[in-house]
């Protein structure tokens, strides 16, 4: 699978996880379609998502236990898998965002950075 | 990572994965028909709208795989595809596979059924506890060279004393007879001591074993075999405490022997307390060489070596308490599992093994080079698929899935041909093996077939893998060629010209060796025996118990008169032993005019009518027979063999001197010799005959032995009955046995060598076939890679014969190297085997010269076809082709 080298949707992987965690945790449960479409919206069409990639780290999430799954009916009543987050998935949404907010703030402190403090420690 | 959580999830998903992938698809339709929903609603054109949501969606049939990958065990789930391939592969190539198949199959069938016979006769322990520990405690004598001699039973009690083991126990087989339903028979009756059972770890099936106490005392109890119990008894629990009649003594039945339980070298159908030989308190103190064998069990954490160090210091000092005569005898120390297949046996077996692996490496070597050859033209295949995208892992994984499937059918098939031949072996006589336990207990059980799966797999994947390898080290590059790159089909064929070499050299060994093996028989069969054979029963017989000594001359006549009186009967005879079964050093003493010269002699006195030399055939080469005037009254005569005579008296005649037993002032008689005659082979045809003494029956008659009777009849069998039932006209007690015919009796002694040469022959048979097999499939392949070259040779005016000679040259070149290789190897390897031959030196130029010219001729009949094709080639059409 690695055979491409470093594999776009990979990096993605990871805040994908987040993501779609954190919508159902504040949307409840949903369908892929409308996971898809939430992380749009909130986003506000910034993050454009390759929505096929949702599926393989959905079953990811099942098979890791942090999201359950059941078969149900759509609003125009069609049959849909509906997703929802676990226990187990909620305590993971919280590291992952303690995670994120980690590296979120050490990437904002080096761009906010300035070259200049930097030669004066020096000295 | 919760690796575990999704391990169980993955396998789960093995389970339900078609549903699980049918409900993605209707997710995924899902998706796809909401967003081609919404963008209908932003006004799109349906087209567009349909276009825009696959796109936002992305690629639908990666993302479908990496589901799958993730949705259960990624090799799992391409693994049928693998195999669904392979099996297409496998069916396509139907010459390749059917070649390789039954070429693996016949050699992994032949190594399983040998590891079978392997495993039951030499790795399997006996069926005892702890067998590791169980030993044979033999006295030595290093004078007469006897490492395994018996021993007298207060020698015994005095190596009691020693620290190297938790016990030990005597053991002596002897002949009884039983009498039931006014019928007698001769069984076989071990008497053992008290400990014997539980030293060895025995617990009887029923009943009990007999206490040290009943021992001592004597008591008349005795265990019987699982198969007398159920021959007597029907299998009947009552079986315990009942009475048995042995040589006319009751005797109670108390205990059961387990079914499977036997000891080697004493089939005995009853097991009674060793104390019970009516001369016992004369046995007791014998010292020195008697006839009771010990096993011992050594102390944990004690080694052999330790015990025979103990043993020997021990046996040093107990000399002075020996008569002169015993002394300087040593103590053997030896595994039981030893005193059940002696060295020479177990040599044989692991020759025959090694012969079996050679023809499998030579099985191997052949497949190996057939799967590169075609590995070769696979390379195109290779090629494209590396261009579609298939990782050089994955293509391996291909070629693994092909060779494992080829090996399991390989497997399979050998290992039915592996079942067959041990039905085969099953079916054949028992001591076939020269081997004193049940040919029955061969068996293929799951170790064996463990070893059978794993060689096919580990030789599948040698054999498959090994194109993969040189593939890989070539680039698959679909542009070099015809996609059969010239270089790399060089390559290969320097590879499996050196297969071919190698095939070769395994193939002389076998070949020799089966030389080697094939000459020894045939000395062994020509050998002399001293007897005539054709025509002649010989049925046990004893005097019936009552009879006192005196009279048995009576009934022996009596026997003798009916039977030779009966129809078909040409003659017939008697003797107190027809095989020798122990030998014996006697002094003898000869009276040379006035002087009596002693000698020690390693000698067999049997008794015998006056009709048995003539009725076995043995011709007489001075003097004359016995006759009936040789009577107890008569003055006491001796016929001897040829070798006795030679050895008593080199240079002058030996009839009508004396000697007698013991030195000359011994009391006992001065036997005249009236006769000698030829030697006879009574211990086998391999063995050299040992001086013989026969005395007259009627001046010694013995309580039992063989009649011999020379009939008329082709098959000699059918009078068995009408002798039977003479001899129990004259006395309904007398122990009469089964028939046997004296050919049968003759050969059974080169029955081992007989199956050692036939295996051996068959392997080296299958070798000489497989290389044949293997340098005709190199040659052909070399002149069809060659046929452009060959049409340049031809058009720049190269004759069609040297052609075909530079074709013919290319195969001798190969197994003259083969050959040469295999000779260095061959000469020491039957130098080794020395043990086994008979009658020929280990370097037999003949077996070696045979061997030689036969893997010769074989290679130019290989050669010779496509050596024809490469002449016939038309230079035009050659150069057209290309």
């Amino acid at each position: 699978m690695k055979r491409h080298g470093p594999d776009k949707a990979d990096v993605l992987q990871g805040t994908l996880i987040l993501l779609v965690l954190r919508t159902l945790d504040a949307l409840g449960t949903l369908h892929g379609y409308g996971i898809a479409r939430r992380i749009e919206q909130i986003s506000q069409d910034v993050l454009h998502l390759n929505q096929g990639t949702l599926y393989p780290a959905l079953l990811r999430m099942e098979q890791e236990g942090w999201i359950s799954s059941k078969w149900g009916a759509s609003d125009n009543n069609r049959k849909a898998r509906f997703y929802s987050i676990t226990a187990a998935g909620r305590r993971r949404l919280i590291r992952e965002t303690g995670e994120w907010k980690l590296m979120a703030s050490t990437i904002e402190r080096f761009l906010a950075f300035d070259p200049a403090s930097l030669a004066e420690e020096r000295e | 990572m919760s690796w575990h959580r999704v391990f169980v999830a993955r396998l789960r998903g093995l389970i339900g994965r078609r549903k699980r992938e049918r409900g993605l698809d209707q997710e995924i339709q899902f998706h796809l028909d909401q967003l081609t929903e919404a963008n209908l609603r932003s006004g799109m054109s349906p087209e567009a709208a349909s276009f825009a949501a696959r796109r936002s969606f992305g690629a639908v049939e990666p993302m479908k795989e990496q589901y799958r990958t993730r949705l259960t065990f990624a090799v799992l789930s391409t693994l049928a595809q693998d195999l669904r391939y392979a099996l297409r592969t496998l069916r396509k190539s139907a010459g390749f596979t059917t070649a390789a198949v039954t070429t693996l199959a016949v050699a992994i069938g032949a190594n399983t059924a040998m590891l079978s016979v392997v495993n039951a006769v030499l790795l399997r322990p006996l069926p005892y506890h702890d067998t590791e520990r169980l030993v044979m405690l033999w006295t030595e004598s290093p004078s007469e060279n006897l490492r395994e001699g018996r021993t007298g039973y207060w020698n015994i009690e005095a190596w009691r004393q020693s620290q190297s083991f938790v016990g030990m126990a005597v053991f002596d087989g002897v002949s009884v007879t039983l009498t039931d339903a006014g019928r007698a028979e001769r069984i076989t009756s071990a008497r053992i001591s008290s400990s014997f059972l539980s030293l060895l770890g025995v617990v009887p099936a029923a009943g009990r074993m007999f206490t040290d106490e009943e021992a001592a005392q004597r008591r008349r109890v005795a265990l019987v075999s699982h198969a007398f119990w159920q021959a007597h008894f029907a299998g009947s629990p009552g079986a315990i405490g009942a009475q048995i009649e042995l040589d006319g003594v009751r005797t109670q039945v108390i205990g059961i022997l387990p079914a499977g339980f036997h000891f080697p070298k004493l089939d005995a159908q009853i097991w009674e307390p060793h104390t019970l030989f009516p001369d016992w308190d004369d046995r007791r103190a014998v010292r020195g060489v008697d006839t009771w064998s010990v096993v011992g069990r050594l102390r944990p954490g004690i080694s052999i070596q330790q015990a025979q160090a103990e043993m020997t210091a021990l046996a040093r000092g107990l000399d002075e308490h020996l008569p002169p005569a015993e002394r300087n005898r040593g103590v053997t120390v030896m595994p039981l599992s030893l005193h059940v297949v002696g060295p020479r046996a177990r040599f044989a077996l692991w020759m025959l093994a090694a012969a079996v692996f050679c023809v499998l490496l030579i099985a191997a070597t052949n497949v190996a080079s057939l799967a590169l050859a075609r590995g070769i033209s696979r390379t195109r295949e290779f090629a494209i698929r590396a261009a579609l995208g298939a990782s050089s892992f994955r293509i391996i994984r291909q070629l693994t899935v092909e060779s494992t499937l080829l090996a399991v059918m390989a497997g399979a098939a050998g290992s039915l041909l592996a079942w067959m031949a041990i039905r085969l072996l099953g079916s054949l006589d028992a001591d076939i093996l020269g081997l004193p336990s049940p040919i029955g207990a061969i068996a293929m059980n799951g170790t064996v077939l463990g070893v059978a799966l794993a060689l096919s797999l580990f030789i599948g994947w040698l054999v498959g893998l090994t194109p993969a390898a040189i593939l890989r080290r070539r680039n698959l590059d679909l542009n070099s060629d015809s996609g059969r790159s010239i270089a790399g089909s060089a390559a290969t064929q320097r590879l499996r010209r050196a297969l071919v070499v190698g095939e070769f050299a395994l193939a002389i060994v076998l070949l020799f060796s089966a030389g080697l093996f094939l000459r020894s028989w045939h000395h062994a069969e020509g050998v002399e025996s001293g007897f005539q054979p054709e025509r002649v029963v010989t049925i046990e017989l004893h005097t019936p118990l009552q009879l006192p000594p005196p009279q048995r001359i009576n009934f022996y006549n009596h026997v003798l008169q009916e039977v030779a009186s009966l129809p078909g009967v040409e003659k017939a005879g008697f003797t107190s032993d027809l095989f020798i079964s122990s030998t014996r050093e006697y002094v003898l003493t000869t009276e040379t005019g006035a002087r009596s010269l002693p000698d020690r002699v390693e000698l067999r006195r049997d008794e015998v009518s006056p009709d048995f030399f003539s009725t076995v055939g043995t011709p007489l080469l001075a003097g004359r027979f016995f006759s009936h005037t040789d009577g107890p009254d008569a003055p006491p005569v001796v016929i001897i063999n040829q070798s006795l005579a030679r050895h008593l008296w080199p240079s002058s005649e030996a009839v009508g001197r004396r000697f007698k037993f013991g030195p000359a002032d011994s009391g006992g008689p001065w036997f005249n010799v009236i006769g000698v005659v030829a030697d006879m082979r009574r211990q086998g045809a391999e063995r050299k005959p040992i001086p013989q003494i026969f005395e007259s029956l009627a001046q010694n008659p013995s309580g039992g032995g063989s009649l011999v009777v020379r009939t008329a009849l082709d098959d000699p069998l059918r009078i068995a009955p009408a002798i039977q039932s003479a001899v129990l006209r004259i006395d309904p007690l007398a122990p009469v046995a089964a028939a046997e015919t004296l050919e049968t009796q003759l050969a059974s002694f080169l029955l081992p060598r007989r199956f050692q040469t036939l295996l051996m022959a068959t392997f080296s048979a299958i070798a000489l076939l497989l290389a044949a097999v293997g340098i005709y499939g190199l040659i052909q392949y070399s002149v069809v890679t060659r046929t452009k070259e060959i049409g340049v040779r031809m058009a720049v005016g190269a004759q069609r014969a040297s052609i075909f000679r530079m074709i013919l040259g290319e195969g001798l070149k190969l197994s003259l190297a083969g050959l040469t290789l295999g000779l260095v190897a061959a000469i020491p390897i039957g130098r080794a085997s020395s043990s086994l031959l008979f009658g020929i030196s280990a370097s037999d130029p003949q077996s070696l010269l045979v061997g030689v010219f036969l893997l010769l001729g074989v290679s130019v009949l290989a050669c010779y076809l496509p050596a024809r094709r490469a002449m016939n080639i038309e230079p035009v059409a050659a150069l057209r082709n290309q």
